[in-house]
């Protein structure tokens, strides 16, 4: 091994805990994209996997009722491979120990399994007999969920029919892979049922005989998706036909794509932000280094040595500091990618399990981590190549301070000597403190930028259910019903107060753009259900059409524009509405309207979906009885259960993210305090060691050392507050998706979250360093020159 | 007539463990030290002249012996088995330093070096009279950067006279110095020290310093093996190398 690399060595072990930190953040920065792109391959090879053995279908349809002929026409547009056509029931089923009954789906099997489509996989049991009428298979996450055992009987009310079925087998299918709740973005799985029965028997119960409600298609490479959609429903219009979907607007598939998409946002976002602190801290040390180090620099170049041999030992410690920090980031990153491919997996079943790691990433990842180190070397490698011997080997000329701008100030007066010496040091090295400000407000902007989720769960809930909806349950039937039903509900045993809603499928259309969408109505005179404008207040109908903010985003249109909405019922009806307001909406796409105003549009008469209800909490399981007693319910939602689901959900995964941002977060401003104090130190080593000669105490040398470190990172303070806004709203903006679009709503409880990890981060690395004081060498100093 | 003594020195040891062995740089030391006196100690590299201004000096303990220190309060302290912060009270109270590299710190000026001192102080005088009493009073708002090596010297001079100690300990004050701005040094610690009423204590490699000692004290292996008392000390002004 030649000299130099034993020198190499040695300095790297000498700076070990400097360059360790530093390699922290190289490591987070690395294991980001890691954690990411593995989870994100992962979850794609499960779902792929899946999809292929499910045969999962690319184009989803539903009708109220068409014939089974109708599934040839559909067969015969141009790029569709397969139809299949089956009969679907909805309804409401009794669980036996949940007090709120489930929402059931009853589905045909396919008399051909080889050439179905969305094909169910069985994990336990058997397929139910096709000669016997009492048989079902039940999703898995709903028989685990409802502590629901194979042979255990359900029963279920289906248009009115009431049906048992014995549970002989339990299956995971792709389509339910990720099943949200009635109402819910979150999965509900205790009251989501999904039984699968033979096709005869879902016919008799549903009386769909000779008839389908809903369609899958799968399609030929290259087919016109947009093509397909419209001619399948050209071809259901005349059948109830709802808007066709394709498979990237299918719930669960949807649900996924989001997720693996943000990964990839997310990738983008954080790492960048690590690398470039990492950079600015190579900078700084390895600056400091060559200048204690310039008198061994000049002696090698004297010896003979070139300009870049004297200066490559630089160069490879930070190349070495890079590579550490990547091989720790990609082990780091494989184990979180473990834990959020697994955290996925309580949301998303799928019937493979893949653990993927992404060398890819990591390969990417290390090589911009190493070149970032390399980046940050340069200016010091490029002093350490340009220092002519002469110059080199004679010692440097003392720091050179001067009295600064603060001085100037009437407080200078007030301040001791210590004090002084903080604010000449700060004023000696503007670029240091700069970029120590920097990265410290970098650190704080990532924690004041990634805590404000528990917040924004909080606004979208509180928003949701408790401002614009009063209702504490909510009925849904089948089909639109005549809206008496919904006064009859107030009858209903605890309801205090009832009222009809309407919603229905829609595409709204605005100079060029269309979105699909729910139209809500609403009676204007109800108190259950309103639009709320962006400051709480209930936007009054005028006739028109109340436009959520994020779908008149997406339509370019502005309150005052006439859009035109086509509602998806068999007739089509078209209407153009002028936009009389605008309401703000965090989920899903909707426009609100006079119910009485859409039911002329609709010209069914006077009808609602749903009904919402006020009902006293001690009358529930008789309201419960009762509702699963009444035909055409459909759905039973509770806003207690749907509020608490929704938040432990949301806890679970949003508590993991958050930790890891706080520690990656952490590790930034840990990094930074640590590099800085140690830099100081080796700066200020012979100045505290004379201070304590003359009679300061540890602690008072602590003190400047400690206090420079606390200027420092209260000035980054409004920066990184400010920084951690801006990161929010830009995480919103990444992460806003078509059911969901969380507020960047930063409530005190994040600043203070936020901020306490910051300081305590800083005060851990400041005191790690400052307690060398107390083991100075007093002798050793008054030795040597500087 | 009991002589005003400073310091009572008895069998001081001192012994250090290194990777090569033992290292025994004092060998028990017998020395008594008056009040007001100046005292040179002379010796080759590693007689153990500078341990033991350091052990005297309250910054590394000694492996054995006394060293017991008179105080203004003429309460007797051995600073041998006396804690940390029992050190750093002495140093703060009754010491002052001058060193050889003048350590003085960069981002305070030369007033404000000297304040350092004066802000922790019991009895302090003001920081520009110290400055004043070494000749430097014109460029007290100098930082240190901006001033002469014998200037930083004096500077550090005032920096330690300005508690107004009882006892001065000068580590080779004159050694990175040309001979007229260490013979300015000299002049100014002998001066000043005697205004202030303190025993001074100067280890240098530079035998003709020695004139200006009360006694010289000269080391070899760790002991004291000789001391020679003046008959009549030189003024620093007079010396020449």
């Amino acid at each position: 091994m030649r000299v130099l690399d034993r020198k190499l060595i040695r300095d790297f072990w000498r700076l070990k805990w400097q360059a360790g930190a530093i390699a922290l953040l190289i490591a987070c920065a690395v294991a980001v994209s890691v954690m990411a792109f593995s989870t994100q391959e992962s979850l794609k090879s499960a779902r792929d996997l899946d999809y292929a053995e499910a045969r999962f279908a690319d184009v989803f349809a539903t009708a109220k009722r068409a014939p089974l002929p109708v599934a040839r026409d559909l067969a015969r547009i141009d790029g569709v491979t397969a139809v299949d056509p089956r009969a679907l029931g909805f309804g409401l089923m009794r669980v036996p120990g949940l007090l709120r009954p489930a929402t059931a789906r009853l589905i045909a099997l396919p008399d051909d399994d080889a050439r179905a489509l969305n094909r169910i996989v069985m994990t336990r049991g058997r397929m139910p007999d096709p000669n016997r009428t009492d048989e079902a298979v039940g999703l898995k996450t709903f028989l685990d969920a409802a502590r629901v055992r194979l042979g255990d009987r359900l029963t279920m009310t289906v248009d009115g029919r009431e049906f048992t079925v014995r549970v002989v087998g339990s299956a995971l299918s792709a389509e339910f892979a990720y099943l949200p709740g009635s109402a819910s973005q979150m999965p509900d799985d205790a009251h989501q049922a999904v039984l699968w029965a033979p096709r005869p028997v879902v016919e008799r119960v549903t009386g769909r005989g000779g008839a389908f409600s809903s369609v899958s298609l799968s399609l030929a490479h290259g087919a016109s998706t947009p093509k397909v959609l419209a001619e399948v429903d050209r071809i259901l219009a005349p059948y109830g036909g709802q808007p066709a979907i394709a498979r990237k607007d299918q719930v669960s598939n949807q649900f996924q794509q989001e997720h693996i998409d943000q990964l990839g946002v997310l990738a983008l976002v954080i790492p960048p932000v690590f690398l470039v602190v990492a950079a600015g801290l190579v900078h700084l040390v390895l600056g400091r280094l060559v200048d204690t180090e310039r008198e061994q620099i000049g002696l090698l170049k004297a010896f003979g040595y070139g300009d870049l041999e004297a200066a490559s030992p630089y160069l490879k410690l930070a190349g070495g500091i890079g590579l550490v920090g990547s091989a720790a980031g990609g082990a780091l990153g494989g184990w979180i990618g473990g834990l959020v491919t697994g955290l996925f997996y309580n949301y998303v079943r799928f019937t493979h399990i893949a653990m993927r790691f992404s060398w890819t990433a990591f390969a990417w990842a290390s090589a911009t981590a190493v070149l970032a180190a390399l980046v940050g070397a340069a200016m010091a490698v490029r002093r350490a190549a340009a220092l002519s011997p002469a110059v080199a080997m004679r010692p440097p000329a003392p720091a050179a301070f001067r009295k600064g701008l603060v001085e100037r100030l009437a407080l200078w007066r007030g301040l001791d000597q210590p004090t002084r010496m903080v604010v000449r040091s700060l004023e000696r090295y503007p670029g240091r403190a700069g970029l120590t400000v920097l990265g410290l407000a970098a650190s704080l902007s990532l924690l004041i930028g990634t805590q404000f989720m528990f917040g924004s769960v909080d606004e979208v809930l509180d928003q949701a259910y408790f401002r614009a909806r009063h209702w504490s349950d909510l009925i849904g039937y089948a089909e639109g019903r005549d809206a008496r039903a919904a006064v009859e509900a107030a009858r209903l045993p605890g309801v205090i107060k009832a009222e009809p809603l309407q919603a229905a499928q829609a595409r709204a259309r605005f100079a060029g753009h269309e979105e699909k969408i729910v139209v809500y109505g609403v009676d204007s005179d109800g108190t259950l259900e309103r639009p709320l404008d962006l400051h709480d207040r209930p936007v009054p109908f005028k006739g028109g059409a109340i436009v959520s903010d994020s779908l008149l985003a997406r339509l370019h249109a502005k309150p005052g524009d006439r859009i035109e909405i086509e509602i998806y019922q068999d007739r089509r009806p078209r209407v153009v509405l002028p936009v009389t307001g605008m309401s703000r909406d965090y989920a899903g796409l909707g426009v609100f309207m006079d119910r009485l105003q859409l039911d002329r549009l609709m010209g069914d008469g006077d009808v609602a979906t749903a009904a919402g209800l006020l009902v006293a909490a001690d009358a529930r399981p008789q309201f419960y009885a009762a509702v699963e007693r009444t035909p055409q319910i459909v759905a039973a939602v509770s806003r207690a259960d749907t509020v608490s689901a929704f938040r432990s959900a949301m806890l679970q995964t949003l508590t993991t993210e958050m930790t890891f941002y706080l520690a990656f977060a952490s590790a930034i401003a840990f990094g930074i305090a640590y590099n800085i104090c140690r830099i100081n130190l080796a700066e200020r080593g012979r100045d505290l060691a004379t201070l304590r000669v003359l009679g300061f105490d540890q602690s008072e040398c602590a003190y400047i050392l400690a206090g420079e470190m606390l200027l420092l990172a209260l000035a980054a303070g409004p920066l990184g507050v400010l920084g951690g806004q801006g990161l929010a709203q830009l995480l919103v903006q990444a992460f806003q998706h078509q059911d969901l679009r969380l507020p960047a709503v930063i409530t005190p409880d994040a600043y203070g979250r936020s901020l306490l990890t910051y300081l305590l981060a800083v005060a851990v690395a400041t005191a790690l360093v400052t307690r060398r004081i107390w083991v100075l060498d007093l002798v050793a100093v008054l030795k040597t020159r500087e | 007539m009991e002589p005003d003594l400073v310091f009572q020195v008895r069998g001081l040891t001192k012994t250090y463990r290194t990777a090569a062995g033992e290292v025994r740089a004092l060998q028990g030391v017998d020395l008594d030290i008056e009040h007001g006196e100046v005292l040179v100690l002379l010796g080759p590299s590693g007689s153990g002249k500078s341990t033991l201004l350091n052990v005297l000096g309250g910054l590394d303990r000694a492996s054995g012996g006394q060293a017991v220190f008179h105080g203004k309060d003429k309460v007797g302290r051995d600073l041998v088995p006396a804690s940390d912060a029992d050190l750093t009270r002495y140093r703060r109270r009754s010491v002052g330093f001058i060193f050889q590299f003048f350590n003085l710190s960069p981002s305070l000026t030369a007033r404000e070096n000297v304040e350092l001192i004066t802000e922790i102080a019991d009895d302090p005088m003001d920081a520009r009279e110290a400055l004043d009493r070494v000749g430097l009073a014109a460029r007290m708002d100098h930082f240190p950067a901006e001033l002469s090596g014998g200037e930083q010297q004096r500077v550090a001079v005032a920096r330690a006279i300005a508690k107004r100690p009882e006892i001065l300990f000068c580590d080779e004050p004159t050694g990175s110095l040309d001979s007229a701005s260490g013979i300015k040094v000299l002049e100014a610690i002998t001066n000043v020290s005697a205004d202030v009423g303190a025993t001074t204590m100067i280890v240098t490699h530079n035998a003709v310093v020695a004139d200006i000692a009360h006694r010289v004290l000269r080391f070899r292996d760790g002991l004291v093996t000789g001391i020679q008392k003046n008959a009549a000390r030189k003024a620093a002004g007079e010396l020449a190398w």
